[in-house]
């Protein structure tokens, strides 16, 4: 019984148990069933996939766009914390390798719909500026034991109800005149990012969260003002002191990354139009007869190993929007676009919450497309990496001030692509 | 009083939940044209190269850093860089319900001057397939080296030297060929060489050329042993430069610096 290759081809086929034989033997001469297959299967699988929301960055629309009052996501620049009066403190806010304080990457204001304590929710990310940090840090995040671990990189939320103590409880209107319920704790004059506790000791009115920031705002500028603040702060008046208002207020570092705004967008909106006139043509390059396996193998050497691939698919689905620079999909089942193969945590990689011991779930990711919007430099002992993954308690647990999150490094590989 | 933003929700649209109708006003991009232009570097190497700093592959290449970004190529090499399919199959895979059919594409970039790359995708769509096995075969672009058969007159033309390469059981030899020769080949490593840019050359082939695969890749390796090959004008010292990364390190840092060492090292005292 000849049945037309074509129609073998067609979907289901109800065969009597006789003619299976036959059918397979055509079957391998004609068309090869190729192993390999089931690696590139799962890439390729779209179907199951959450719907992810990308961010991208802009200038922010008004100079008070970004304070906390109007609830921004925000990249660069100072954080516009939530709660701003428990701030995170001490050994939170610097560096465990190298004791410098963290600087501001970027906050993602991500409340959730279904509880009612997580009505305002944002997430804060930190990280060393130095690269040699980030190796090392490298190292620390592959432990297990993740209360001892010391990271360069460190992620905060923190969550409120809608009545709360610091904002009113109607929509912020959008405009200058929004203002907080209550000017926050003072922070520090030289990064604009940590609670300002400390004062400069001889004028009483400078506040640092640390002493390196006070060392490195003395020589920028404070000496010549240190003696005109001094006795300005002798006097009945003197509003310099309170620094925790809700006005713009200039900081000093100019380390600080540009400031920008996190805009967000559904990802099947952004793509661009795929290029359809290519569909016609190649129907007829198509050709009919099988792989043979020359082919076979030669495909087999130019593919590349698991990292190129994986490199390759994560091109192919940043190509649809190229600007983007945050990956948020916050669910269990979410998985993150890992652009290298190697450096992926597993299950047991992930540790729990601290707080609540619930298990951990991926909400977001940044991309390096960050690291050229901040305009960080291209030597050897610049900032550069692949992906930061970041896990959230999955329950959103409760408490006052600021949690601390997981966040998970993936550093791009050096290996040479030839083939 | 209707309460604006959602009861439970937040007040802004923040991520997660409803996440966003695009108010940008970002919208569709018309054409590729734009596409091209809004390339975000997401390597250290691509941030170099659309700053401008780095002009041309064969400095990427003395340094042998990965090209990850097919752009990177594009604005180096420029419009010059053709790209031809040389292959579609169709491969399958048994499933429950019949066969799943695939498409791999077979292409081959170069720009006829010293430059080729091979790339191989597969996928569901043949489109796809093809766009996928272009940008494969950017990033795995070779440099060529080419010389001369006799006299040093004009444009090297051939191979420099007599140069094998072997894969699997395929071993291609490439001999020297006076101008005019053409290329002398098989059909598939006839279509590689001249988008390598050699004009003429003799070739010797042995094994089992049938499997293709292993031809191409044996012609490839030849190819890459060109500028292997030590031959006099190497003899010279070589005067190493520094990397890219190196290179246009800002080491004018700001003058205030030195001050704060020193300020430190007081405060601590």
């Amino acid at each position: 019984m000849e049945i037309a290759s074509v129609e073998k081809l067609k979907g289901l086929q109800i065969t009597p148990l006789e003619d299976e034989e036959e059918e397979e033997e055509q079957k391998a001469q004609e068309i090869a069933v190729d192993e390999d297959d089931d690696n590139d299967y799962d890439e390729d699988e779209e179907d199951e996939e959450e719907p992810v929301i990308l961010g991208f960055v802009e200038k922010p629309d008004h100079s008070w766009s970004l304070l906390r009052q109007q609830f921004p996501s925000k990249a660069g620049g100072v954080p516009a914390w939530l709660d701003p009066d428990n701030l995170p403190s001490g050994r939170s806010c610097v560096c465990d390798l190298c004791g410098e304080p963290l600087q501001f990457l970027l906050q993602v204001y991500a409340p959730l719909v279904e509880k009612e304590s997580s009505f305002h929710r944002t997430v804060f990310v930190f990280m060393c500026l130095s690269m040699n940090c980030l190796l090392r840090d490298q190292h620390e995040q592959w432990k297990r034991h993740h209360e001892k671990s010391s990271r360069s990189v460190k992620v905060y939320r923190c969550q409120l109800p809608r009545v709360n103590a610091f904002y009113s409880s109607e929509p912020p209107k959008g405009n200058k005149s929004d203002k907080p319920l209550a000017p926050g704790a003072p922070l520090c004059n030289w990064c604009g990012t940590w609670k300002g506790d400390k004062f400069c000791s001889n004028c009483k009115s400078a506040r640092y969260c640390s002493q390196k920031h006070q060392a490195m705002h003395w020589g920028a500028g404070h000496k010549p003002q240190c003696q005109q603040l001094s006795l300005s702060s002798q006097l009945p008046d003197s509003n310099t002191c309170n620094g925790g208002t809700a006005a713009i207020k200039a900081v000093a570092s100019k380390s600080l990354w540009p400031e920008y705004e996190i805009k967000n967008e559904h990802e099947s909106e952004s793509e661009t139009e795929m290029s359809e006139d290519d569909a016609q043509t190649n129907n007829s390059l198509v050709s009919k007869s099988g792989m043979d396996d020359s082919m076979k193998s030669l495909l087999d050497s130019f593919e590349g190993d698991c990292d190129r691939k994986s490199w390759a698919s994560f091109q192919e689905r940043i190509a649809k929007a190229p600007e983007q620079i945050l990956r948020y999909c916050r669910s269990t089942k979410a998985k993150p676009l890992w652009p290298m193969s190697s450096g992926r945590p597993s299950k047991a990689d992930l540790p729990k919450c601290h707080y609540c011991g619930s298990p951990l779930c991926f909400e977001f990711q940044i991309l390096p497309q960050l690291l050229y919007y901040f305009g960080v430099k291209n030597d050897m002992n610049s900032l550069d990496w692949a992906s930061i993954v970041v896990y959230t308690c999955e329950a959103s647990c409760e408490g006052v001030g600021y949690k601390e999150e997981f966040a998970w490094v993936q550093l791009s590989s050096a290996s040479p692509n030839l083939p | 009083m209707a309460e604006r933003g959602g009861e439970r929700g937040a007040f802004r649209r923040g991520f997660g939940g409803g996440g966003g109708r695009s108010d940008r006003g970002r919208g569709r991009r018309r054409g590729r044209k734009e596409e091209e232009e809004k390339w975000v570097p997401v390597t250290k190497l691509g941030r170099l190269v659309k700053a401008g700093k780095i002009t041309s592959l064969e400095q990427i290449y003395l340094h042998s850093l990965p090209i990850k970004e097919h752009q990177i190529v594009d604005l180096l090499v420029g419009p010059s860089l053709k790209d031809e399919v040389m292959k579609i199959t169709p491969v399958q895979k048994q499933t429950r319900a019949g066969q799943r059919t695939r498409f791999k594409a077979f292409v081959v970039v170069g720009d006829g001057n010293g430059h080729v790359g091979l790339g191989v995708k597969c996928s569901k769509e043949v489109a796809t397939a093809i766009r996928g096995a272009i940008i494969l075969a950017k990033l795995s672009i070779i440099p060529v080296r080419r010389g001369y058969w006799g006299n040093k007159i004009g444009k090297p033309h051939t191979v420099p030297c007599k140069v094998t390469g072997k894969c699997g059981s395929v071993t291609v030899r490439m001999v020297p060929a006076p101008r005019g020769a053409g290329i002398v080949a098989a059909r598939v490593p006839k279509k590689v060489l001249q988008f390598a840019g050699i004009e003429d050359v003799f070739t010797s082939s042995r094994g089992s050329t049938k499997t293709l695969g292993n031809f191409v890749k044996a012609t490839f390796d030849c190819l890459l042993k060109t500028y292997g090959f030590l031959t006099p004008d190497f003899w010279r010292e070589t005067r190493f430069s520094k990397s890219p990364f190196q290179e246009y390190w800002d080491l004018l840092g700001k003058p205030t610096k030195a001050l704060l060492l020193d300020d430190v090292e007081n405060a601590n005292a």
